[in-house]
């Protein structure tokens, strides 16, 4: 057992993993002699070399088309877009190419690659360079969506990934590269498709995505000290597939569902949730569900400004107090 | 937050709504202009004091209402509080309906501890857990059964019973009971039972047996002579009365059945007097419809003995060497054994048996 | 050149000729839906190229891109197939005439969004280059496609790494309805772009088969030797319109004429006679083309329309589309 970082765990569950299967390559920018932007890919150059580790110009279409092209001659390849604010810099690649060609070609293409990229706030960055956009890769059918609260779960859905046979869409939040956690040694592979219950709680279900879950746990410690309100905190972890069984468990035992989302409030990925829930679960909620969100806004590049534009632990715990009974 | 008729001058007592600058379900910004009114010194738009949603107009544009009075509701936006401060929120969740439906609840019955006093899924099951689950539930004893239970204690406590039981062969009784069971019915109202035939039985065989009608005080048997037969009733789960028929030796089968009816009667009604459910001198017992084979009943202290009917069935019987079919019950008596022995109970079974089986009951109707 | 691969030729030229105007005739009788976008006039460059490529050679072109499908050998009843939405189509009527594929034969894809296939070239050009072998990817495009952004990006990365992969411009002069001189910066919109990637500049005459055919030789044989990628502008003429729904208004009189003179099946037909080919022998070709694509027609329009189950089978490697639990 080690205790790592969530920015460590990335390079380790990309090194595992190249380790494990030699068709792995790994393609970005600066992500090779500079081992990131963000630290996250330090050592993976030296360790593996030029051949399958690759530093590319800044050309987000042509690392994705290069990702896709590569991946359906038999490589398996492993692409960054390092602020997933550049999604839409090279979305044609991602949305209408990779996403539909196993589709239009009948299952003759094959595309097992990753797209990993840093998403969401708290780097001050400003409006283009801070988003959380894991609901635009969750709106588009063909894409597999990923994004990982812990550094356990970095590496365990990192390799969950790499070696699922479709395009994965892997979410880092860049606010939480420096948080630590446990991580056993040795190989770690997760499930995609599977969210977790981090808190089991009687009164209200919150369920939340990323840097979300870490202020959810905060604000139900808060809600049992200070209301005596018990909450269950799920972290969905994955979008798609959607582990929609654990979801319902969760809420039918308490009636109450909260989402917690980064996004931006229309069409957050908690609306989604809510959709299914009001629509699977109706005869079992106590009452109406409510979304936490991101007013529907750019954010903000100051400080306190980008902090309060999300959902702070004080809005989770006064939402849920004042619709409480 | 309540929007009320402002004070609009020193001396002004009332106003009239003129206008409603918004509707239900709007939203308005503190300041902005609510509604107009009119007032005997002047016309004004009146700001709203709050921002929010308008989620209630309480008073029609025209109305005059007095100074204070509260004319509208501004919820805060984005709360669920669409309701009236105040009024009960009577609006039920769908899992509350599911549980009210499956349950056949009515949700007046339940308490509601949610905000502004809604029901709340816990409210429903607390109340289901309470009411009838089979857990643990407190029934404090009616005041029949609280005394039913102490005698019965006493008896068993302080008397050593003893069982015996005949089998008897009612085909005679039977074949007078239901030839005169319609005329019966027409004339007397209720139906001719078997009871007052064992009641009649009882009473002549006790005549030979007369320490079966006794009472034991201190080293002696005090007998009684005059027989009250003690009648049991079943009031269900609130216990037994046992009303007595005085001086039953001296009845027929016909006034037998009538004083027992009329005291079963008024049994079920509560209506008897101290004196109808007391001095019983012999007690007996009838299981009858409930098709028991036998019973073991207590004795009514100071009584010794009380004897049981219970269930006549049509059963296979040898009469002579021959197989027959015959309504046979079982006549069970429970004695007090310091009062007498088994053979002189066991004879006084007999006796009893014999009356019925050979009695011209015909010549009793 | 030897005979043999002459004959080779003209029976490619033919086989696209025919079947592409087997389709136009299929979709006057309304059984092509939607659009179809006809190489009739452009057929020497799929041609040429497609003798010259090794059977694990990959080739990836546009939405004009029946000619390269067939060219490498699909079956005709699959492309005719698809065409009309039947089971038998190449890709079970998934993609549609735009999006022609067949694996099994190195035709990577025909893809819709301009441009967006030349990284994804590049991408199996790079993945070659990882696995050491000495494959080559081919890719085509019209004159359009050189203003667009991916274009770009491609070229450039393909020349950075070095990538076996031959770009091929068929310049026949309109961008969908507009002449191409009038919206690009440089009079041969691929030839003269060249030197931005530090490429050579290479204009060839895209109507003669043979010219075609020798320019894929060295590009090709350049590109496995590991030398780089090259760019090829070759010009041509489209004797249809841009589309199916197109008449083609927008020509000046006379240009068809022009351009119809130098026909590249006709042209190339007249040499192999003047090289002193049997007539017989080109006969027997035509012949049993007409037949070939006569029994494709017939196949393909018994074969069933495609079943409404398929609709949701294929978005991922297990062949469903299921997004939750």
């Amino acid at each position: 057992m080690a205790e790592l970082t969530y920015r460590d765990a990335v390079a380790a569950g990309i090194a595992q993993e190249m380790a494990r299967d030699e068709s792995v390559v790994f393609l970005g920018e600066d992500i090779g002699a500079a081992g990131g932007v963000f630290k996250t890919t330090l050592g993976l150059l030296e360790r593996f070399g030029p051949r399958r580790v690759r530093d590319t110009p800044i050309s987000e279409q042509a690392i994705i088309g290069a990702a896709m092209g590569a991946a359906m001659t038999g490589l398996r390849p492993i692409a960054e877009i390092m602020f997933s604010d550049f999604f839409a810099v090279c979305w044609d690649m991602i949305a209408n190419e990779i996403a539909k060609t196993r589709y239009m070609t009948a299952g003759q293409i094959a595309l097992p690659l990753v797209i990993r990229t840093a998403n969401g706030y708290g780097s001050r960055f400003g409006a283009q360079h801070s988003q959380s956009v894991e609901n635009w890769a969750m709106a588009i059918p063909g894409l597999k969506v990923v994004a990982p609260s812990t550094p356990l779960d970095v590496k365990g859905l990192l390799a969950a990934a790499v070696r699922d046979p479709d395009p994965v869409i892997f979410f880092e939040h860049k606010g939480l590269y420096s948080t630590k956690g446990e991580v056993p040694d040795g190989e770690i592979v997760d499930r995609l498709g599977t969210a977790k219950v981090v808190r089991q709680g009687e009164d209200v279900t919150i369920v939340a995505l990323a840097a979300m879950v870490p202020k959810s746990l905060q604000a139900a410690e808060r809600l049992a000290a200070e209301d005596g309100i018990s909450a269950t905190v799920v972290d969905v972890r994955s979008l798609v597939p959607l582990d929609t069984k654990t979801i319902f468990e969760e809420v039918r035992k308490t009636g109450r569902l909260y989402t917690v989302e980064e996004n931006p409030r229309l069409c957050g990925w908690g609306a989604e949730i809510a959709s299914l829930v009001a629509e699977e679960c109706f005869y079992d909620l106590d009452g109406p569900i409510v979304r936490i969100t991101t007013p529907h806004v750019p954010l903000p590049a100051a400080d306190l400004l980008e902090d309060n534009a999300v959902p702070t632990v004080d809005r989770i715990v006064e939402t849920v107090r004042r619709n409480a009974g | 937050m309540d929007v009320v008729m402002p004070q609009l001058g020193e001396t002004v007592k009332e106003g009239t709504v003129i206008a409603w600058r918004k509707k239900v379900g709007e939203r308005v910004e503190k300041d902005e202009p609510l509604f107009e009114v009119n007032t005997d010194k002047v016309d004004m738009d009146v700001p709203s004091p709050a921002t929010g949603v308008v989620s209630a107009i309480l008073v029609a544009e025209g109305a005059t209402v007095r100074v204070g009075e509260k004319l509208a509701v501004i919820s805060e936006p984005g709360s669920q509080a669409t309701r009236e401060p105040g009024v009960q929120e009577t609006r039920l969740s769908p899992v509350v309906r599911k549980l009210l439906a499956e349950h056949g609840l009515d949700a007046a019955a339940i308490q509601g501890t949610g905000a502004g006093g809604r029901i709340t899924r816990d409210d429903v099951l607390a109340h289901l857990a309470e009411r009838g689950a089979p857990q643990r539930k407190v029934v404090p004893f009616s005041r029949i059964r609280k005394v039913t239970a102490e005698r019965m204690a006493l008896s068993w406590r302080t008397i050593p019973h003893v069982l015996q039981a005949v089998e008897v062969d009612f085909l005679p009784v039977e074949e007078v009971r239901l030839a005169a069971a319609e005329a019966w019915k027409a004339k007397e109202g209720f139906n001719l039972t078997l009871l007052p035939f064992v009641a009649h039985a009882v009473c002549a065989a006790i005549r030979e047996f007369p320490n079966v009608n006794a009472s034991v005080e201190g080293d002696g048997l005090v007998l009684h002579g005059a027989v009250h037969l003690g009648v049991a009733v079943d009031l269900g789960t609130e216990g037994l009365l046992v009303p007595v028929v005085k001086d039953a030796g001296n009845l027929g089968v016909a006034d037998l059945a009538r004083r027992m009816r009329g005291l079963a009667e008024k049994a079920r009604d509560k209506r008897l007097s101290a004196d109808e459910v007391s001095g019983a001198t012999y007690t007996i017992s009838n299981s009858g419809k409930f098709g028991t084979l036998l019973t073991a009943p207590i004795i009514d202290p100071p009584q010794v003995a009380i004897l049981s009917l219970d269930a006549v069935t049509k059963r296979p019987a040898v009469v002579g060497d021959a197989l027959a079919v015959r309504p046979i019950g079982v006549l069970a008596q429970s004695f007090d054994h310091r009062a007498f022995d088994g053979a002189y109970s066991a004879s006084f079974l007999r006796r009893v048996k014999e009356i019925l089986e050979g009695r011209d009951w015909a010549r009793d109707l | 050149m030897d005979r043999a691969t002459r004959l080779a030729l003209y029976r490619s030229l033919v086989e696209i000729r025919v079947l592409e105007k087997r389709a136009y005739d299929l979709f006057l009788q309304n059984l092509v839906k939607g659009t179809s976008h006809l190489s009739l006039g452009q057929e020497a460059v799929a041609a040429g190229f497609a003798v010259a490529m090794r059977k694990d050679d990959y080739t990836f072109c546009t939405y004009r891109g029946h000619a390269h499908t067939l060219a490498r050998g699909a079956p005709m009843v699959g492309v005719l197939g698809e065409l009309m939405g039947r089971k038998c189509g190449l890709m079970g009527g998934k993609g549609g005439s735009m999006h022609l594929t067949s694996v099994e034969h190195g035709a990577m894809g025909s893809y819709a969004i301009v441009g967006a296939h030349l990284p994804v070239a590049a991408g199996a050009a790079w993945s070659a280059q990882v696995r050491g072998t000495d494959q080559v990817s081919v890719c085509f495009f019209g004159d359009g496609t050189t203003n667009i952004g991916a274009f770009h990006e491609a070229l450039n990365l393909a020349a950075v790494w070095k990538l076996p992969v031959i770009f091929v411009c068929e310049n026949n002069q309109y961008m969908e309805y507009t002449p191409i001189r009038e919206v690009t910066a440089v009079a041969n919109p691929a030839a003269d772009r060249a030197c931005a990637y530090g490429l050579e500049k290479i204009l060839i005459d895209g109507n003669d088969a043979d010219v075609v055919h020798r320019t894929a030789r060295e590009c090709i044989g350049k590109a496995r030797d590991g030398g780089g990628p090259s760019l090829v502008e070759a010009l041509t003429y489209r004797t249809s319109g841009h589309s199916r729904a197109d008449p083609g208004k927008y020509r000046p009189a006379g240009e068809l004429d022009d351009w119809l003179k130098k026909d590249p099946v006709v042209l190339y037909r007249v040499r192999l006679v003047g090289m002193g080919i049997e007539e017989n022998a080109l006969r027997d070709i035509e012949r049993a083309v007409e037949r070939a694509v006569d029994e494709a027609t017939e196949a393909a329009k018994a074969c069933p329309p495609s079943g409404v189950e398929v609709i949701e089978k294929d978005v991922w490697a297990d062949g469903g589309s299921s997004w939750r639990n």
